[in-house]
């Protein structure tokens, strides 16, 4: 059929009658646009330009006589349902493609059916690998292939080809490189920075990189070439701590200890992320940093908290006394002292363990102490007290409960009398009572200072003795807490009597 | 007593979303290995996974036992083992780990040099956000105050630009962005990064500021003794992922309860920013209401009981049961809470946030060494005695450290470095030598210069500069005046009327001024590290809902002061901190006694 239209359309060139009876034919099988279609088809496979054309032009000739109803009303309706023209505007485009490279100085002799079989991408990447890059841009850009498959994709195929010319300089092909990349998107510069330096330009490739925008694709190339501190400080640049672990891990394995340290001083930021690692994972490494940096009180501290770790108390001191060192070396005399302390409260606590048998190692000085007159051995006590310089209001504060907490009581009232409390008697009325012994907690009422003398008496419970302070102190807010504590229960005559006191203060 | 809802304030975006999208990743990792599987949860996220799937959601996906594993550094190892112990023992088994919020490297490294990494497949759970409530939402990343304040470990920033790139993502664009901080840059940073790589949303904003804050901008607030209502739980009984566990002394029987803690429990919500002194008479009251609710019984005919049971008495007894918690609750609070000794530390706090009767301080903060009264709160008061003060003396430098360390013994050395390294324990040195400084520089040059140069030096000195700031912002109201906690003046009365915290005061004076500008003197005593950016014009609702993110935590105090500013200006704040704290969270993350 397409047979009568082709021939159809030479007759209708030259505006015969004789079409028409060619149509009728096609007509009366029915078959139209099977006809149409197949002529469309047949164009795709004529090599001939002006063949495709006389083919292609039947398109548009029943379209024609479609369009000024020349035919019967029943033949256009038939025409004008079946033939969208999608097939026929791709099939042009097509064309184009394919006669623009079966031109002789291109030389891809394709068939329709070939180039449909491979498709548009497999024809780019052939065009590629014949460096035939304009071209295959104009393909692209002509066929509306998506950006970042189409141009960019050669755009990066020339770029890695330029890069490989050898006999120009590196600033000439970096610049044209960029010139011509600059508004392709998604372009990798580090693929292109890998080529040239697999062909051996690595001053190129470090060129190249300096134009990708993500500094975290530059670093795996930049550790490739060696360029280990480019790569570490593109790494922190980019923000991703993840990067700069990597970087950090592939230097440790790759640079020798001393040269490792070396370039991490000079990057706190991947020195503090490789501190953190070594923390959990490797101590030793931890205090050759420290050394390496002479830092001592970091070095004191490393130490101190090695001695925690270790449970055999000759190691514990000997690492104490590096901390000391350490903390001297740092000019730190106050943990240095500390330290010291702490070592010779060691060996006293080791030596009573021994002795005594109660369990003192790793307790702080206070829990020793406390420990120590629990059990009643308060010579010992009184010794660490001294010898370690403890602030009489702790010895005092620490005894008193101590004491309390064994309801010695005898022994409390002693304690109490050996010289003028530092801290007070209060704190001996509120002990007793703490352990419901109100009739040892009043002994020390009377001791205590004016000042705390309602309190005293209100927390054994004697609301006279209170309301009598209270109002011997003219002090308007200690009346009002004794009529608070006022119960039903209360004498009136009290309650008169500190009212009349409150006003009197307040008028005051 | 409670506030009248505002007005025209607007509504608040629907963070179920985020849930919903983390529950539905994670039942994708486990499909991807289809059969029975037991799964080991890192202890620290039991929690967070409970609020995301529950047990019968994991059972749903063949998950077929679950075993909570302690210990973090270990965890890796625990699984070599297993791994191992599988392969001795013959049996076949197909691992996974998942890590989340995100795979680190160092991880895989550890992986390979235990020799297992063939053996296991990972991936990536990104499981950024809990929301806690309907304005808090969490990170639940506690250690990120001390991986990047103290260690410099910078690994949870890009987990935090994540994050706010996950809310714009699905909240829309933001208009504004303001920070402080140097972390907080970062982030900002690591966020806009992320958004160029990923495809552009347009849809309309939900919310349209962002307030980002480091949290050693303002480390004062958090080491205060909390007194409104959320923050005193927390404090006392440590609110976990929104749940706290009642002890026996609060349920009044011998099994603890644990309970939900969020707007969804009317009861707490009337009473969670409230100042602890109004709780209780709040709760009477509200107890009283409940029995003439449950009154109107009497009296009413056959039908209009079942229609009262029906509808009334389910939700009246529900009420009921959180009543009789939260009396128990602040029962168990009061006495604790108003016991001498607490209102003696309050006195001591207040004391010395005015910067009044210091020596009387010291003193008082020794003898609390003195007597061991509480570890972390002799710490507490140590660094707030420091930070308000500009450091210590010397003498008292020396001297409390001694008596700390005689009590809690010397590895708290290592807890005092790291205290100084923060700057929230130090000694006054620098400032002797300023001032000395500064007389010999006086002579030569010009008042003016003499002043830039002061301040040159105090920020080389890393200077608190607490009593300035106080002073410039008003932080803390003239003392004298009576402050009627019942109807709060300002933000001030979730530190009963002593304090207004700096970081809410701070992201106040910017949104009011729309920017630094005018600010000049108070981000120099900061540090600086400020910055404002416009991203683009919104003119919508979304104005007025404000994204603060707290880099470091934040405490349930400085909630409360926001809700309370957002009443105050018709806008609403959105909490996202990294974790919630407290002055406890803070220091224990600072001792060093464990790692």
């Amino acid at each position: 059929m397409a047979g009568i239209l082709y021939l159809m359309a030479f007759v209708l060139q030259k505006e015969s009658q004789k079409a028409d009876e060619y149509l009728r034919e096609i007509k009366e099988q029915s078959l139209l646009s099977e006809a149409v279609r197949q002529c469309v088809e047949a164009a795709g496979h004529e090599h001939e330009p002006e063949t495709q054309k006389t083919l292609l032009r039947r398109h548009f000739t029943y379209r024609r006589n479609d369009n000024t109803h020349w035919f019967t009303p029943s033949l256009s309706q038939l025409l004008s349902l079946n033939f969208p023209p999608e097939q026929f505007v791709s099939m042009c485009r097509d064309l184009r493609v394919l006669n623009a490279v079966r031109d002789y100085t291109v030389g891809i002799p394709l068939t329709h059916t070939q180039f449909k079989q491979m498709t548009v991408q497999v024809l780019i990447d052939r065009l590629v690998y014949r460096k035939l890059y304009p071209l295959a841009i104009e393909v692209c850009r002509y066929l509306k292939t998506p950006e970042y498959q189409g141009v960019s994709r050669v755009l990066k195929h020339w770029a890695c080809y330029k890069v490989q010319q050898k006999e120009e300089s590196d600033e000439v092909i970096a610049k044209a490189v960029s010139v011509k990349l600059a508004d392709a998107a998604g372009i990798s510069y580090s693929e292109i920075a890998t080529k040239a330096y697999e062909s051996g330009r690595t001053e190129l490739a470090i060129k190249l990189l300096e134009f990708e925008p993500r500094s975290g694709e530059q670093v795996p190339l930049l550790l490739k070439m060696k360029k280990s501190p480019l790569a570490l400080s593109k790494a922190i640049e980019s923000g991703d701590t993840d990067l700069v672990y990597t970087v950090v891990m592939y230097l440790k394995n790759e640079l020798n200890r001393g040269d490792f340290f070396m370039m991490l001083r000079n990057q706190p930021v991947a020195l503090s992320l490789y501190k953190q690692f070594c923390k959990h994972q490797e101590q030793d490494t931890l205090k050759d940093l420290f050394n390496q940096d002479d830092d001592h009180e970091e070095l004191g501290n490393f130490y101190v908290k090695a001695s925690y770790k270790d449970q055999r108390l000759e190691a514990r001191v000997a690492l104490l006394q590096s901390a000391v060192d350490e903390y001297y070396k740092a000019k730190n005399d106050f943990s240095a002292k500390t330290t010291e302390d702490e070592m010779r409260l060691l060996r006293f606590q080791r030596k009573l363990e021994e002795e005594k048998g109660e369990q003192l190692v790793g307790f702080s000085l206070h829990d020793t102490m406390t420990t120590l007159l629990s059990v009643g051995l308060h010579k010992h006590a009184e010794q660490l007290y001294k010898d370690f310089r403890v602030p009489d209001k702790r010895f005092w504060w620490l005894k008193l409960k101590a004491l309390a907490e064994k309801e010695d009581w005898e022994e409390l009232e002693k304690f109490g009398k050996t010289k003028k409390s530092p801290i007070g008697y209060l704190p001996f009325v509120e002990v007793c009572i703490k352990h419901h012994n109100k009739y040892e907690a009043k002994k020390y009422v009377s001791k205590v200072t004016p000042e705390q003398k309602v309190k005293a008496h209100l927390a054994v419970g004697d609301m006279e003795g209170a309301a009598e302070a209270a109002i011997e102190r003219r002090n308007e807010s200690e009346i009002s807490t004794v009529l608070s504590r006022c119960s039903a229960t209360t004498d009136h005559l009290l309650m008169e009597r500190l009212n009349r006191a409150k006003a009197t203060a307040v008028k005051k | 007593m409670a506030h009248t809802e505002w007005k025209d304030a607007p509504g608040l975006p629907d963070f179920s979303l985020l849930k919903r999208l983390a529950r539905d990743q994670l039942i994708f990792l486990l499909e991807q290995l289809p059969g029975k599987k037991d799964l080991f949860i890192d202890a620290d996220l039991m929690s967070p996974l409970d609020r995301i799937a529950n047990v019968t959601i994991l059972k749903q996906h063949e998950v077929d036992k679950l075993y909570k594993v302690e210990l973090k550094p270990i965890f890796v190892l625990m699984f070599t083992d297993l791994v191992n112990a599988d392969k001795v023992a013959g049996r076949f088994r197909r691992y996974k780990i998942i890590f989340t919020p995100q795979k680190f490297y160092a991880c895989e490294t550890v992986l390979e040099e235990q020799g297992v990494y063939g053996d296991v497949t990972t991936d990536e759970w990104n499981f950024y956000i809990l929301p806690l409530d309907d304005d808090i939402l969490s990170l639940e990343l506690p250690e990120f105050f001390r991986d990047n304040f103290l260690e410099g470990d910078q690994r949870w920033v890009t987990t935090a630009g994540s994050a706010l790139r996950l809310l714009q993502s699905v909240y829309g664009s933001f208009s504004k962005v303001y920070g402080i901080g140097r972390c907080a840059k970062m982030v900002y940073e690591s966020w806009r990064e992320l958004m160029e790589d990923g495809e552009q949303r347009t849809r309309q904003p939900e919310f349209a500021k962002v307030f980002l804050v480091d949290r050693d901008v303002d480390f004062v607030t958090p080491l205060c003794s909390q007194v409104v209502y959320e923050g005193l739980v927390d404090d006392l009984f440590r609110i976990k992922c929104g749940s706290v566990e009642f002890g026996p002394d609060v349920t009044s029987s011998d099994k603890s309860i644990k309970v939900m803690l969020n707007s969804q429990d009317k009861v707490f919500s009337e009473i969670r920013n409230e100042h602890f002194s109004n709780v209780f008479g709040f709760l009477s009251q509200k107890a009283k209401n409940l029995q003439t609710a449950y009154d109107k019984r009497r009296g009413m005919d056959i039908q209009q009981m079942k229609a009262f049971v029906a509808d009334e008495l389910k939700g009246l007894k529900q009420e009921h049961r959180l009543l009789s918690l939260h009396i128990g609750a602040s029962e168990s609070m009061m006495k604790k809470k108003t016991k001498q000794d607490f209102q003696e530390l309050l006195k001591t706090e207040h004391s010395l946030l005015e910067g009044f009767e210091i020596r009387e301080c010291i003193t008082y903060i020794e003898e609390h060494i003195n007597r061991q009264v509480s570890m972390i709160d002799s710490l507490r008061l140590l660094c707030l005695l420091s930070i308000t003060e500009n450091g210590l003396l010397s003498k008292d430098y020396r001297s409390l450290k001694a008596q700390y360390l005689q009590s809690y013994g010397i590895e708290h050395l290592l807890t005092f470095a790291n205290l100084r390294q923060l700057g929230l324990l130090e000694e006054q040195q620098a400032g002797e030598t300023l001032t000395v400084m500064e007389s010999k520089v006086g002579k030569l040059v010009n008042d003016k210069t003499v002043g830039k140069l002061t301040d040159a030096f105090s920020s080389l000195a890393k200077k608190s500069n607490f009593r300035a700031l106080s002073k410039r912002l008003a932080l803390v109201p003239k003392s004298g005046e009576e402050y009627d906690l019942r109807v709060p003046r300002d933000m001030a009365y979730v530190f009963s009327g002593a304090y207004i915290p700096l970081s809410c005061k701070l992201i106040e004076q910017v949104l009011e001024r729309d920017g630094w500008t005018g600010m000049e003197e108070v981000t120099r005593m900061l540090n600086g590290q400020e910055f404002a950016v416009t991203e683009a014009r919104s003119k919508t609702d979304a104005q007025r809902i404000v994204l603060v993110m707290f880099l470091g935590g934040c405490t349930f105090s400085e909630i409360s002061a926001l809700r309370f500013l957002g009443k105050e200006r018709g806008c609403r704040f959105i909490v996202v901190t990294t974790a919630i704290t407290n002055s406890s969270r803070l220091l224990e993350a600072l001792l060093d006694n464990s790692a």
